[in-house]
């Protein structure tokens, strides 16, 4: 909760923040700001695009809807360019349907956008710290991807099949609401190595191959509206 | 060494085994055909009652080839052959007086080949005019009233010329002479016995021939059906075709007659082969050979010498086949166990012992010749029938088998087929909420989910409208709440809590609660494939109504969720959702509502009414602070969900 603890770290720490939304985007940049974090903030993909120009940020926030074009488009190119910049999308409802597109892109999670403030620092604290947050709600549809059924299931494309047993156990504990500590105790892992295997989901749930990125431009235009 | 030895004895006992079975079953069958033939000899030995011995007239002279000599009847005669010179047998009998009143008669039991019967030099009866009595394989008798004109009282004359034309030699039984009425019912038995059973019998073969006819025609894959339906069909021609002696313009059927014995022997005798499994070969035509052949010469020589081949071809043809047939039906029975072929065994025999007893007769070896082969076939006919009918029943039950397994099949089939359209129907359901799902994410994105951000972020900047904030924030809440409860769990509730769990702890954070979440039972909650969203959503919202209630109005400082799964007495599993906050609690009145706020009284109206639309059990329990009874503090709801998730709003009404 005191996240000014961090202060002096912080300072270091820069932040993309792109949305189009200018109420909503002066309280994420209220927050980060109080929270001691450097805030590049940006209402749309071409002010986003010169703020990156100016160099590698530690984090980007982005919304997926702008004026101008799709938050999809800036994550993947901010992860081509910048392999170690964290990537969050901000989401209105957090709904699988926006989020899951941009974890196939490289983002590692979503932030809703009337968090708390304290949550919203958080969550950008906890990311710069290595830990990808994911969501009961996102890990469901997961994990439910990775169950067979005859007829793909509507929603954005998702290839599951790099995911191992044990990562999808996981997931399974988190959509069921058990905390990390309760997923590690049951599959006799080591609390401290869960962050790091959904890390490791975020990854395998990233499109690389050129094929894998025709696929993934079939799922972009589910997407458009 | 021992192992191999041990071995090669475990090898040999099975075969041992088989080998006695089949020795113990050999037996058996032997002994009952031996049985079977001892009855059919006694049977045989049975000498038929004749009329009283006062009227038998046994003394004649007889005159046979220009001899005359006394003898006493029965007389075998050793001519074959005596048309013209036919022997002559002169006798008399008394007539006493006072029988002028009664007819008389002269009986004939038996004879070969015909007779002429005169008394008082006057003749009454010529067999040779009945065909039936021509036949010398049949004991056809003869009966003749002596017309009272001719009959005087005292001693009369009588005489009989017996007419012999083959195959077998001459033979005249005793005969009666005497009051019609005692004459009569011997002659009826007998006639009975040798004439009108046989025809009989001879309906019944021919009807035999029309359904082993019908059924080789309709299965021509079993060959067997025509062979015994064609056996049948020359069987039935020999019985009804028949011609008066002499060379008349129908002599050519003769031929039929004398060449339908070892034909038909041999037709059965294939039918029996075939039906004991045996594949037809090219020389299966040897065992016609015999009937071939006595038909040529029927055609083509004179009936003397067919008469004479008869002996040497159509007898023992009979005989062999009957022989064989009782081999091939023995090793039928004795492999297949089948009733059929155990009838068709027992028929055989008794058609094998009277052959012999025949034969024996032929020979004149036995005291009278009373031929009985031709009638022990109907043991055959009957064998046949009862085996063929024996088989269309046990067909019928193979066919009654197959349909009620068919039966079952289809209806396994169409259960199967009903619980994968029921899945089919259940996916296609579950794939169109996901499309309504998404549709309305995106009306919601694009629309109300951004203007509620809007207000947070407007009521943040301003200040005093933090309740505009709360309110827009709760609304987004209950966005996600509707959106997430839409998205297909499987019936896992345990799905839909996990979001629950966040959203609560990020309302939770900011008034400082700790949020204590404790899966009591490792699988949480019973898996219910009829859980809805509606269902879902009445629950979460029930959870949600627990959790603002102890934010609002308990001051609570944790609150914990307990998940479970109970299992009943009867091995039923139900689960259980248990919130309970360490706040002040409230009094709760006798009739269930809260004595206190009237909103948190409002509150937990609702949360009843959501438990009971779901069927679920809703326990509230709370203590006012100060008063402590029990061990808890606070206010626990308590939900027990159903067994069965209802399918229609329980509290619609």
């Amino acid at each position: 909760m005191n996240s000014l603890s961090d202060g002096p770290q912080a300072e270091a720490i820069t932040v993309v923040l792109l949305e189009d939304d200018a109420p909503t985007l002066w309280r994420l940049q209220d927050a980060l700001t109080k929270a001691g974090y450097q805030v590049r903030a940006a209402g749309t993909l071409a002010e986003a695009r010169a703020c990156l120009a100016q160099g590698a940020p530690k984090v980007l926030l982005t919304d997926l809807q702008l004026p101008d074009g799709h938050g999809v488009d800036l994550i993947r190119e901010t992860r081509q360019r910048f392999p170690d910049t964290e990537i969050m999308v901000i989401s209105i409802l957090g709904d699988e349907e926006s989020v899951i597109s941009a974890i196939t892109v490289g983002a590692t999670g979503y932030l809703l956008k009337d968090a708390f403030p304290t949550d919203i620092a958080a969550t950008v604290r906890d990311l710069v710290a290595g830990h990808s947050p994911i969501s009961a709600s996102i890990a469901r549809f997961i994990v439910r991807r990775t169950q067979n059924t005859p007829e793909a299931p509507p929603g954005p494309a998702l290839n599951t099949a790099k995911l191992t047993p044990r990562e999808i156990d996981i997931l399974w504990g988190i959509a069921k609401g058990f905390s990390y500590a309760e997923i590690a105790s049951h599959l006799s892992l080591s609390r401290q190595t869960v962050p790091g295997h959904i890390k490791n989901i975020y990854r395998k749930l990233e499109v690389h191959t050129r094929g894998e990125a025709v696929f993934e431009a079939v799922q972009q235009g589910l997407i458009k509206l | 060494m021992n192992d191999t030895d041990e071995d090669a004895t475990a090898e040999r006992q099975p075969a041992r085994d088989r080998r006695r079975l089949w020795t113990s079953r050999l037996v058996q069958y032997l002994l009952l055909q031996v049985a079977i033939a001892g009855v059919c000899v006694l049977a045989l030995r049975q000498s038929l009652p004749g009329p009283p011995d006062q009227y038998q007239v046994t003394a004649f002279k007889l005159t046979e080839a220009g001899i005359e000599h006394a003898v006493t009847l029965p007389y075998f005669s050793p001519l074959r052959h005596a048309m013209n010179d036919p022997p002559r047998f002169s006798g008399h009998f008394v007539h006493p007086a006072g029988e002028a009143g009664r007819a008389w008669s002269v009986f004939l039991p038996r004879f070969t080949n015909g007779v002429e019967v005169s008394v008082n030099g006057v003749v009454i009866l010529d067999s040779r005019r009945d065909p039936a009595a021509n036949r010398p394989d049949r004991n056809t008798p003869q009966i003749a009233v002596i017309p009272a004109s001719v009959l005087h009282d005292g001693a009369n004359d009588v005489s009989i010329r017996l007419f012999i034309w083959g195959p077998i030699s001459g033979f005249l039984d005793r005969i009666w002479i005497g009051p019609d009425e005692l004459l009569r019912p011997s002659f009826n038995l007998r006639t009975l016995i040798f004439v009108t059973l046989p025809v009989v019998f001879s309906s019944w073969q021919a009807i035999l021939a029309v359904i082993l006819g019908i059924m080789w025609v309709m299965r021509r894959h079993e060959p067997a059906y025509g062979v015994l339906a064609a056996a049948m069909a020359v069987g039935v021609g020999q019985a009804f075709l028949q011609t008066p002696i002499g060379e008349t313009p129908f002599s050519r059927l003769n031929v039929v007659l004398i060449s339908s014995a070892p034909i038909e022997s041999a037709l059965v005798l294939t039918f029996a082969l075939l039906f004991s499994g045996w594949r037809w070969r090219h020389y299966g035509w040897v065992i016609f050979i015999p009937g071939v052949l006595l038909a040529l010469a029927g055609l083509f020589g004179d009936q003397t010498t067919v008469r004479a081949l008869f002996l040497f071809l159509a007898v023992p043809t009979v005989g062999i086949s009957l022989a064989v047939m009782a081999i091939v039906t023995a090793r039928s029975v004795l492999q297949r166990q089948n009733v059929a072929g155990l009838l068709l065994g027992c028929a055989v025999t008794i058609m094998l012992t009277c052959w012999i007893v025949d034969l024996l007769s032929v020979f004149g070896v036995m005291p009278n010749r009373i031929f009985t082969s031709r009638l022990s076939y109907s043991a055959m006919l009957v064998a046949i029938g009862a085996g063929l009918t024996w088989r269309f029943a046990r067909a019928l039950n193979e066919v009654d088998g197959f349909a009620g397994h068919l039966v079952t099949q289809v209806r396994d089939a169409e259960a199967k087929l009903k619980a994968s359209f029921a899945r089919e129907e259940e996916r296609a359901r579950a794939a169109a909420l996901a499309r309504e799902r998404t549709r309305l994410m995106r009306d919601l994105h694009d629309g109300l989910g951004g203007q509620l951000v809007s207000i947070v972020a407007l009521s943040e900047r301003g200040n005093g409208s933090a309740g505009i904030g709360d309110a827009a924030r709760a609304a987004l809440k209950d966005l996600r709440l509707v959106i997430d409860s839409m998205d297909d769990i499987g019936g896992d509730l345990m799905l839909a809590l996990g979001s629950w769990r966040e959203r609560a702890m990020a309302q939770l954070r900011p008034h400082d609660i700790a949020l204590d979440w404790r899966a009591v039972t490792a699988q949480g909650l019973p898996v219910h494939p009829e859980l809805r969203p509606w269902h879902v959503i009445q629950i979460v919202r029930l959870l949600d109504e627990a959790v603002t209630n102890a934010v609002k109005h308990a001051d609570a400082k944790r609150i914990t969720v307990r998940i479970e799964t109970l299992t009943g007495a009867d091995g039923v599993e139900r689960g259980r959702i248990t919130v309970e906050d360490d706040g002040r609690g409230f009094e709760i009145t006798p009739d269930g509502a809260a004595a206190g706020a009237i909103k948190a009284a409002r509150g937990l109206r609702n949360m009843r009414s959501r438990a009971a639309r779901c069927g679920a059990e809703l326990e509230l329990s709370s203590c006012a602070q100060g008063t402590h009874h029990g061990d808890h503090q606070g206010t626990r709801v308590r939900l027990t969900l159903p067994q069965r998730f209802p399918d229609s709003d329980g509290a619609a009404g």
